[in-house]
């Protein structure tokens, strides 16, 4: 026995030797910051680098813009051989025509296929494709050349030096690019190029019928699935006339209080692994994971079915357990608030840079949301921002224990699921829902009768386009290094504000 | 005959060094539980990298892009042969050492300015200044706080300093010197969380980020091994190089060694990487004087005790 220990050791390093090791470079479309979140941490030997040139796996989570292609098209081409590509994902966009995405398949027709945004399955093919093809990246077309303003002659002027951020980055959910004019080490201006995460979601909605637009609504922020459909919903729900159950309403509430938490988990875990402040990345990654994991346990049905209009409220499962669990996070994101309230060496990067005041915010149209309530409750920098998130994560939490120890008390939810009938007369109206990033305001217009019927316009009213329109006012001055900080800490989605 | 084994002996012993030193780095990343993925992770990523293409970006400065790593790799070479292992077990005993050891950490500077300059990127650019920066910024303190157990010793060989500290090691009363020469050595290591110049994401992966391949690869063993002789000098300074009781010196220098080496990359993983700013404050602000402050107390404490002598 104990020889046949000692061989089945020996063979398990020897195998764990020869295992490869897979470094990869990620490439976010804008639905897959968070999975790129979770899968570096998952295995150590599939390892996230930060250029091209020491990666040998390229990782692309769909959907793909057209504008983005090039940038695509330029990492995979600064792979050194042998490349290998994996697609992630795919949007179910063929019904609609005029979709501005890029068809990666024609791209990298040797390249491996995921079609779920699952590690998981990223794992399980990347490490058990058997051969992998060796990619040859087509040629690239002449890119378009990108004018910046430089900055007229002053006094002792040193020669500015333009650093171009992205669109591969990040700092953000999705793809921005930033041109950051540089003296030395201080940025004197910005100009912001938007564009690369447009899958153009309203010209998708206003094609589908009233059904498919309750699909298409989760892929308004894909980070934000529930917020997206509920507020859909709602307005349907407005226009039709329909009134949920206390039950379904205090459901969804619970439902968009825990999306909330996991979004501001997430978006922790992308912050601290750009400080490269391990204690907080891993801090904040093992509570992502935990709730992830309880959310995906929490209702007997997935909320993505009982959210819709005339659905019934769920009930939770295995409440007690449930329940016991949610107060080991609630307790361990308590501990997370502390850390970044206290913390000196986080402080030291976070703490007097990137500070917006309530006056600033609000001549840009913001009046909410946490980075408003960070200038409005704390001084407006990077660390009250931080200190703001994790309150607020706190506050969400202790809501969503309380909402499913109440739950989970009452015997019998409501159980009347009819079959739904649109019949959505003509009209207009006004529904918003409190996202991560602040209020997500839908403005749905119904002013005809068209087939398939749907919507005739859909005007989102998005929080991260004004905090994106202050970028330029707010970067400038500050140094190069705390850029991208100031930049991550608004979390702004890029899929949210490209459309 | 030992002018070819000497050299072969170094490398090789920087060789499994390095080694063990990326095995602590994953221990401390993964956790204890993952010791089996810890020992082959370094020499799985070693060989993904020998297998992968060797590229050189257009426009770059070729013979500077590639003898960079070569630069690295000799600098620390010749660095480590005065590192005493041993009563007997050291490669070149020249009288003046340790002014050895801290004049031939410089040109490992050069090599990261060379690799970052040479790469024709603004990026790379950014990076050789930072990398510049920091070599006029640790220079003075390292060498201020090894001039701590040099006062004490009287002496600038490594091997004098090493036996002087048979009855008492030198961090006993001399910690301010060893904090400051540890702070020092993550600087010159360009190791978390003074790595801006190497990792700084705004840089994307800065000096070695056109690198790839098996240039990479001689590069990473060149710093991690920058690391693992500061820690070994760091043992020689301040706790007593290869003395011990029961164990043979080598043994005692090995342990010693790497004990410190993990507690200082543990230390450093609870902060951030700093900015460029913060570093140089840290350098010129806080570190030297008090290093200066630290070579009065050693002064003083030296003429009034004398130990060793």
């Amino acid at each position: 026995m104990i020889g046949s220990g000692k061989s089945g050791a020996r063979s398990g390093l020897s195998s764990r030797v020869r295992r490869r090791v897979y470094r990869y470079i990620g490439i976010d479309g804008g639905a897959g910051a968070t999975l790129l979140a979770d899968l570096a941490g998952r295995n150590p030997y599939l390892q996230e680098v930060p250029v091209p040139r020491h990666a040998d796996l390229l990782l692309i989570v769909e959907p793909i813009s057209q504008k983005l292609v090039p940038a695509v098209i330029t990492v995979a081409r600064a792979i050194p051989y042998p490349v290998r590509v994996l697609i992630v994902g795919g949007t179910d966009t063929t019904s609609f025509t005029d979709v501005p995405l890029a068809n990666l398949d024609a791209l990298f027709p040797e390249a491996q296929r995921v079609s779920a945004f699952s590690c998981e399955q990223i794992l399980q093919t990347v490490f058990d494709a058997h051969e992998w093809l060796d990619i040859h990246p087509p040629a690239l077309s002449e890119l378009e050349e990108t004018i910046i303003q430089l900055p007229t002659a002053r006094e002792l002027a040193t020669e500015p030096a333009v650093l171009s951020l992205g669109p591969l980055q990040a700092f953000t959910s999705g793809p921005l690019r930033l041109f950051l004019v540089c003296d030395g080490e201080q940025v004197l201006s910005t100009q912001v190029e938007t564009g690369y995460a447009s899958r153009g979601i309203n010209h998708m909605l206003v094609q589908a019928d009233w059904q498919q637009g309750l699909r298409l609504a989760r892929q308004f922020d894909p980070l934000t699935p529930i917020a997206g459909q509920l507020v859909y919903v709602d307005a349907l729900e407005h226009l039709q006339g329909w009134q949920p159950s206390i039950h379904v309403y205090r459901c969804r509430a619970l439902a968009l209080a825990l999306e909330r938490v996991q979004n501001t988990f997430w978006w922790l875990v992308r912050f601290a692994r750009l400080l490269a402040d391990s204690v907080l990345t891993q801090h904040s990654y093992q509570l992502a994971r935990d709730l992830a994991a309880l959310c995906s346990q929490l209702w007997q049905r997935p909320p993505e079915e009982w959210i819709l209009p005339h659905h019934s409220a769920p009930g939770v499962r295995e409440s007690k357990n449930t329940l016991a669990q949610l107060q080991r996070v609630l307790r361990s994101t308590a501990a997370l608030q502390r850390y970044v309230e206290r913390k000196r060496g986080l402080a030291l990067r976070s703490r007097g840079i990137g500070i917006l005041t309530v006056a600033q915010l609000k001549r840009s149209g913001i009046g909410q949301g946490p980075v408003y309530n960070a200038s409005e409750h704390g001084r407006g920098d990077v660390q009250s921002r931080l200190v703001i998130r994790a309150r607020d994560a706190v506050r969400d939490l202790q809501f969503a224990y309380d909402g499913i120890a109440e739950l989970a008390a009452q015997p019998e939810l409501d159980t009347d699921i009819q079959a739904v009938s649109w019949d959505i007369p003509i009209g207009e109206t006004r529904t918003e829902v409190v996202g991560p990033r602040g209020t997500i305001e839908l403005h749905l217009y119904h002013r005809e009768r068209k087939e398939p019927d749907g919507p005739t316009q859909v005007v989102w009213k998005r929080p991260s386009v004004p905090l994106l329109m202050l970028l330029p006012e707010l970067l400038a001055g500050q140094k190069l290094a705390d850029a991208e900080v100031i930049l991550a800490s608004l979390d702004i989605a890029m899929v949210e504000v490209d459309g | 005959m030992s002018v070819f084994i000497t050299p072969l002996f170094v490398v090789c012993v920087l060789l499994v060094g390095t080694y063990f030193i990326a095995v602590i780095e994953q221990l401390l990343r993964l956790g204890l539980r993952s010791i089996g993925i810890a020992l082959t992770l370094p020499l799985a990523n070693a060989i993904r990298l020998l297998y992968q293409e060797d590229l050189t970006p257009r426009g770059a400065d070729f013979f500077l892009f590639r003898s960079a790593p070569f630069i690295a790799l000799a600098v620390v070479s010749l660095v480590a042969l005065v590192i005493p292992l041993g009563p007997t077990l050291i490669a070149f005993n020249p009288s003046i050492g340790l002014f050895y050891f801290i004049v031939l950490l410089s040109p490992f500077v050069v090599a990261i300015t060379n690799a970052a300059w040479s790469q024709n990127s603004k990026e790379g650019l950014f990076a050789t200044f930072r990398a510049a920066a920091y070599l006029i910024s640790y220079e003075v303190p390292i060498g201020f706080a090894a001039i701590g157990p040099v006062m004490a010793t009287q002496s600038l060989s490594t091997q004098r300093i090493v036996e002087v500290q048979a009855g008492l090691w030198f961090v006993v009363w001399q910690p301010l010197g060893l904090a400051i020469y540890l702070i020092a050595a993550l600087f010159v290591s360009f190791r978390h969380p003074f790595d801006s110049a190497l990792a700084g994401s705004e840089l994307e992966g800065g000096a070695f980020a056109e690198y790839s391949g098996g240039r990479l690869l001689l590069f990473k063993i060149a710093l991690a091994a920058l690391f693992l002789l500061l820690m070994a000098m760091g043992v020689v300074l301040f706790f007593g190089g290869w003395q011990g009781p029961v164990l043979p010196g080598p043994l005692w220098f090995a342990l010693k060694t790497f004990a410190l080496s993990a507690l200082v990359l543990w230390l450093a993983h609870f902060f951030p990487r700093l900015r460029h700013d913060q570093m140089l404050t840290l350098s010129w602000k806080i570190l030297l004087p008090a290093s200066l402050l630290n070579i009065t107390l050693v002064g003083i404490l030296t003429l009034t005790i004398p130990v060793g002598r």
